[in-house]
């Protein structure tokens, strides 16, 4: 079977939690056919939404992890990828973002332009993913799409327009008037799927024709044929649906459609708007780094006859094994093609291939450029490229914020301990943020990630999906340790009791450096340490990085710089030197006035005004700086910077203190310096261990 | 230069003098002129002063999103500390920002009243300011009452206050927009663009009035001249 690439959109649904993705995601199934029923997504029938295809997302409502599902619409090829709403698994949407041609933002029209829509499209904007919106759940009381346009303009500064108005609200929504056409559509029949075409009802035509004039006035910004003809009055439907999918591409524009999922009003509508405005799979430039050319960029060509480039970007330990979802943006993948695994310097063979319809799969034997397909059986690990025809190319890297929260686990019994391994290793693989080591000390596990909520899904999920019971320690958040100004070491490691002696001298100083971690600088001249042991040296420095001496948090942002030393023409030794730069570091780093930085996480909360003070004093109690707080008739945003630390519990505390009305997002900021007071009792709680452990 | 140094040469220092004192605690100034002759830069340099020496300010934006707002905070103290070359500048800047909260309200929706309580609730919670800045404020929009009740809350927390105004003025006096409010106004600007500098005239400076001041405006960059 052939693909027309031009007929493909691959597109994804962005959204607040609770404006109705899932459903939307539900109805878009269904309208394509490939369902046969209409599921809720709390599952009333047993059945559920065909996209939260794992248990644990069904029991909390929430979508976790991405699906990716192919349908049919009219002539065109869509394949949705159904994005996780929380902002505590970020990684699992940008990773989304990474595959998508574009995307529908899907906003309610009471809650409007919420603290999360925002995160999103600030997603959308760092991958220049070009979108259209979509104003959800009009059948709600209090339903003002017109306002919510508003708020997309100001708060997000799009560039939006109606594309249609709705005719009724809240229950009585009925259906939509569609600006371009200038018709009314209703949508009848059980669940919506008999569309009536319709004059538009009179007490709307004087609002259609002033919005439709808006609408292609600022269409013509991008046509001057469409802007010559407007002027003449003899614009035509095609002339409007290309200008906006012009600007629509340029990330200029953003048409708003809108309707309500749940009562099956304007799907159909906004399918086509996906069809219209959204780009191909050609459209988008797609750009790779060249391993063999110090990661030059390359375009990649949506051409099949070229070497194939595909992106890994999701995986799925299912019953049959693991799949791997695949982005191909170059060439093609057949069954038993060879490809290349560029970060595992792998080649495997593409034995099973697969397209999934969310919880089926069908299979295939060709995936054409563009398209979006899954493999069977292979091992690597998510965001990994595959290349054939002897490319050597990765895709750009992802942006991979690192870990702010640590977790220990103890595994409750020894069937539980075997499980834990397996499935920390196949976490570790699937989702870059989420780390896990064994602290050598306590010896406990220890598990990070990007959040309080992220940590607890994977610990349910060690308990559904591999029946492995842990206890969780208390949460720990990532401290780091940074020195503030530069000291001198000059330090002599000799050793000469019995036995092959050690010597080494090592001198030089450490100074504070922004924007990397650690750098080694080698200024010593006349060989006063002979070239062999310049590594040994950086070995010891990095070494002593991993801990610092205050609360035994590594330490970031030094830059580390030997100018002088010594050796022995017998003595001295790869060993001799790492413990002198050990030593010397010791030396300078509590001259170097240590500090202590935590993460500082950029909270954002939002809720009805009578609670404005009560949201102010919880980011005061908690050592929050308030920056902003925007107020709009009853609703109020407030955006502070608060320590990860001091945000432990507080969507309980939140919810108890506004009646469960008011809500927060949270993203990492920043590493700050923790005030005195904070950092002294650090330090002591840090000593008071370490006694009890040497005891 | 140091921080110190900065406060101490800065010319707000000169623009203080020149007005009686400037605007005191519990007291109001207004600043008008057109669009675009500096009112915003005027009021943050203001800000970026009271910051410097310690004290909170809450900024308050009628009509610029709270990201705007703090662009213009940035804009300028990078402006000022490049000009002073002041040290660690990145440390100071990050102090003023913990002691700026920026407010963003819809004045259709939401009346000087709320505007008096959130700044009431962001003291009971800990960070009371010493000084209130208020742009994009619409005079023709507003009742006098609102104005006294404003005056009333600047006298009790001991806070100084600073509106502008985009108002038409007359060739003498107070411009009529702002007539109805003239007893709660302490003090009140006119910026009067000249050929190469914007210079700045009192129209009313706590019991006197009317007189044009030596300040002045650099057009490029639109901060306080030197003197």
């Amino acid at each position: 079977m052939s693909i027309d690439i031009s007929k493909m959109r691959n597109i994804g649904i962005s959204a607040h939690i609770d404006s109705g993705k899932t459903t939307l995601s539900e109805r878009i199934l269904f309208y394509c056919n490939k369902i046969h029923a209409i599921h809720e997504v709390r599952g009333k029938d047993g059945v559920g939404a065909v996209m939260d295809n794992m248990e644990l997302e069904r029991e909390r409502g929430i979508t976790i992890q991405s699906a990716s599902t192919q349908v049919q619409w009219k002539d065109y090829t869509i394949n949705v990828i159904d994005t996780p709403g929380h902002v505590d698994f970020t990684i699992e949407v940008e990773r989304s973002l990474r595959v998508l041609d574009g995307a529908i933002l899907v906003l309610c029209s009471v809650g409007g332009v919420q603290s999360q829509s925002i995160t999103v499209d600030r997603q959308l904007k760092r991958y220049h993913v070009p979108r259209i919106a979509f104003i959800n759940k009009c059948d709600r009381t209090g339903a003002n799409p017109l306002k919510v346009r508003m708020q997309l303009r100001e708060k997000l500064g799009l560039n939006a327009y109606m594309m249609q108005l709705p005719i009724g609200l809240e229950d009585k929504i009925e259906g939509v008037v569609d600006l371009v056409t200038m018709k009314a559509v209703y949508f009848e029949g059980e669940s919506g799927t008999e569309i009536r075409i319709a004059e538009i009802p009179a007490h709307l035509v004087a609002d259609a024709k002033k919005y439709r004039e808006e609408l292609v006035d600022a269409a013509s910004m991008f046509s001057d044929d469409l802007a010559e003809a407007f002027l003449e009055g003899a614009e035509t439907e095609d002339m409007i649906h290309a200008a906006i999918r012009k600007g629509t591409l340029a990330e200029q524009f953003v048409p708003v459609f809108l309707g309500s999922a749940y009562k099956n009003k304007g799907i159909q509508n906004m399918l086509d708007g996906v069809t219209r405005y959204l780009p191909d799979p050609t459209e988008v430039k797609n750009i790779a780094l060249d391993l063999d050319k110090n990661e030059e960029q390359v375009v990649l060509s949506c051409d099949e006859k070229s070497p194939t480039v595909a992106l890994g970007f999701k995986l799925e330990d299912g019953k049959y094994g693991q799949l791997t979802y695949v982005r191909i943006y170059q060439g093609a993948i057949k069954k038993g093609d060879e490809l290349y695994n560029t970060r595992a310097h792998k080649r495997f063979k593409v034995g099973r291939l697969v397209r999934m319809n969310s919880a089926t799969m069908e299979d295939i034997n060709e995936g054409v450029p563009g398209d979006i397909v899954a493999l069977f059986g292979i091992e690597c690990a998510s965001g990994d490229t595959f290349c054939g025809g002897g490319l050597n190319y990765a895709m750009s890297s992802m942006f991979v914020p690192n870990p702010v929260i640590d977790l220990s686990i103890t595994p409750k019994d020894k069937k539980s301990s075997d499980q834990m391994a397996k499935a920390l290793n196949r976490f570790t693989k699937e989702d870059p943020t989420f780390h896990c080591y064994v602290d050598p000390e306590s010896n406990q596990t220890i598990i990070q990630g990007m959040g309080e909520l992220h940590l607890e899904v994977y610990v349910e999920r060690m308990k559904r999906e591999y029946n492995c019971e842990v206890e969780t320690g208390k949460p720990q958040v990532a401290y780091r340790e940074a020195i503030t100004q530069r000291a001198d070491f000059n330090y002599t490691h000799k050793k000469q009791t019995g036995g092959s002696g050690q010597y080494g001298r090592v001198a030089g100083f450490i100074e504070p450096m922004e924007d990397k971690d650690y750098e080694f600088v080698d200024a010593i001249k006349g060989g006063s340490i002979p070239n062999e042991f310049i590594p040994s040296c950086d070995k010891g420095f990095k070494e002593s990085l991993k801990k610092g001496a205050l609360i035994g948090f590594p330490i970031v942002g030094l830059r580390a710089t030997i100018n002088d030393g010594a050796s022995h023409p017998v003595d001295s030794s790869d060993i001799a030197f790492q413990l002198a730069a050990i030593g010397g570091f010791r030396e300078a780093y509590l001259k170097a006035k240590p500090a202590i930085l935590e993460p500082i996480m950029k909270v954002s909360v939002e809720g009805p005004q009578e609670f404005q003070g009560n949201i102010f004093g919880l980011i005061n109690q908690r050592r929050g700086i308030i920056l902003s707080s925007t107020e709009d008739d009853s609703f109020t945003r407030v955006d502070a910077e608060v320590p990860l630390s001091e945000m432990f519990g507080f969507s309980t505390i939140l919810r108890s203190s506004t009646q469960g009305k008011a809500e927060y997002s949270m993203e990492f900021a920043r590493y700050g310096k923790v005030p005195n007071s904070v950092a002294d009792t650090l330090i002591k709680e840090y000593e008071a261990k370490r006694r009890a452990e040497q005891k | 230069m140091v921080k110190q140094d900065l406060i101490e040469r800065s010319p707000v220092r000169n623009f203080e003098k020149s007005l009686g004192g400037g605007v005191k605690a519990g007291e109001i100034g207004v600043i008008v002129s057109k669009k675009g002759l500096g009112k915003t830069s005027i009021l943050v340099q203001l800000g970026i002063d009271k910051l410097l020496q310690g004290s909170s300010v809450v900024h308050v934006s009628f009509n610029q999103q709270a990201d705007h707002v703090m662009t213009w905070y940035e804009d300028i103290f990078n402006e000022l500390a490049k000009k002073k070359n002041l040290d660690k500048a990145a440390e100071v800047k990050a102090e003023l920002v913990s002691k700026r909260i920026v407010l963003n309200f819809n004045q259709d929706s939401v009346k000087t009243v709320q505007v008096i309580k959130t700044i009431k609730a962001l003291a009971e919670g800990g960070s009371k300011p010493e000084a209130v800045i208020i742009d994009g404020f619409d005079f023709s929009k507003a009742n006098p009452e609102s104005m006294d009740q404003m005056k009333t809350f600047a006298k009790d927390m001991k806070i100084n206050i600073w509106y502008s105004a985009n108002v038409e003025v007359a060739d003498k006096g107070l411009p009529v927009a702002l007539k109805p409010f003239e007893k709660d106004l302490d003090v009140v600007l006119y910026l009067e663009p000249k050929t190469d500098c914007i210079q700045i005239k009192a129209l009313k400076e706590h019991n006197k009035g009317d007189y044009m001041t030596d300040l002045k405006l650099d057009v490029k960059t639109l901060l306080i001249a030197d003197k």
